[in-house]
């Protein structure tokens, strides 16, 4: 039996509806995870790179062995001096709290 | 792949599984005589028809004075079996941070590399990095002399001999500490990718390969220093000065786990010979050097000064 264009249509819709639905869903669970992992990141960043900033950091010769491959690292300490002076703030929009 | 496969040093350390060869340490206080003792030990394994190489690892270079002659990282051959080379740290610590510039350069975006290009100046001041810098000499040496029998390391004074042994142990504390919240953050990214994107897999996390890696070469290393094969050499003489840094030398050796099998006793007098105290020490092997009347200077005098007292130095293994 041939499905009418009007109830395709609907049916297309319906899925491209299922599937935004699912990935708001989705992107919503993992989202508190997300910011732990960029804390985490940030954490790692500091510990490796932290001559970069003047914290006392592992052997150099460490440092500079990982640094070519911590480039998003470097970013994510780096965006992280911005947002320093409101921490809590940060926080709070990552937990939805008003 | 192997992670560790493009390690140019774990190359060279399974090669020296196959072909036999050994490592000689001569370590000890300021002015004990390493250079000179490291040199007669050279000339005389060099003697015995074994394939030698004198490296000087002191900043001091004193085999220049030693042998009457320049040296440079390109080793000289002095005699048919001995071959001498200096180590220059400077020129590997220069190596070493163009090296990680070009990388960064490769890897980062352009605003990134550019802004960390002025810590580069201040970063070839850094404490740790000429320690580090004999580490990649040393690395170098093993890569480029896989064919010798014999390479004598003439050590610098007891700080830096002590920081260059230490640093594979220290660093592969930092690195066992990094991995572990290395790999942390990979299992939260595992359970986010999986949550997002269902049964497709993450890309490999470079850190941690990096990391991997790392620490691959850093065991390797230290497995190097504590190997049958290595022979620490703690130079002293008989006095209370050089003993007693003897006796915390080789503590501190035998808290990381390096064993001192050998003493070189050096410019023993007939008396000495008979009263100096070596308990503390407590060595499986010791060598004496008497002291001589004229200074040893040149490849002849040394040469005689071998015939003439005969050091007992035990047969090379291989």
């Amino acid at each position: 039996m041939k499905i009418p264009p009007i109830l395709r249509r609907i049916n297309h819709n319906m899925l491209k509806i299922w599937r935004s639905a699912d990935q708001v869903a989705r992107a919503k669970a993992v989202e508190t995870i997300e910011y732990e992992v960029e804390e985490l990141d940030n954490i790692f960043g500091i510990i490796v790179l932290g001559a970069f900033i003047g914290i006392a950091s592992p052997p150099i010769q460490l440092t500079l062995e990982l640094i070519p491959v911590m480039e998003k690292e470097f970013e994510t300490m780096i965006g992280k001096v911005s947002t320093a002076h409101d921490p809590l703030g940060e926080l709070f929009s990552v937990l939805s709290i008003d | 792949m192997i992670p560790w496969e493009n390690c140019s040093l774990c190359s060279v350390l399974i090669e020296r599984m196959v072909v036999k060869q050994e490592l000689h340490f001569f370590i000890g206080k300021g002015g004990v005589g390493k250079s000179t003792t490291s040199a007669l030990c050279a000339i005389h394994y060099a003697e015995q028809a074994h394939d030698t190489l004198l490296v000087s690892m002191d900043p001091a270079h004193n085999q220049r004075d030693i042998f009457c002659r320049k040296f440079s990282e390109k080793p000289v051959d002095v005699s048919q079996h001995l071959t001498v080379k200096e180590v220059d740290t400077d020129y590997w610590i220069a190596k070493y941070l163009e090296d990680t510039e070009k990388q960064i350069h490769r890897a980062y975006g352009y605003h990134t590399a550019f802004n960390l290009q002025s810590c580069f100046n201040v970063l070839r001041f850094s404490p740790g990095l000429e320690e580090y810098a004999m580490l990649l000499a040393f690395e170098n040496v093993l890569h480029a002399s896989a064919r010798k029998d014999i390479i004598i390391f003439d050590m610098p004074p007891t700080a830096l001999s002590l920081k260059f042994f230490s640093l594979p142990f220290i660093t592969l504390v930092w690195l066992d500490e990094l991995m572990k919240l290395r790999k942390r953050i990979y299992a939260k990214k595992e359970i986010i990718s999986r949550i997002k994107l269902g049964a497709k897999s993450i890309e490999q996390d470079r850190v941690l390969t990096r990391l991997e890696e790392l620490i691959h070469m850093y065991c390797h290393v230290r497995d190097h220093f504590i190997s049958p094969d290595t022979h620490i050499n703690l130079v002293m003489n008989c006095d209370r000065l050089s003993s007693a840094e003897a006796v915390r030398i080789k503590k501190r050796l035998d808290d990381i786990g390096i064993p001192v099998r050998r003493i070189v006793l050096n410019k023993v007098t007939p008396k000495e010979n008979d009263t100096c105290d070596l308990n503390e020490l407590d060595p499986k092997e010791v060598i004496r050097f008497p002291l001589s009347d004229a200074g040893l200077y040149g490849l002849t005098i040394l040469n005689e000064y071998l015939k003439r007292f005969s050091p007992l130095f035990p047969p090379a293994i291989v």
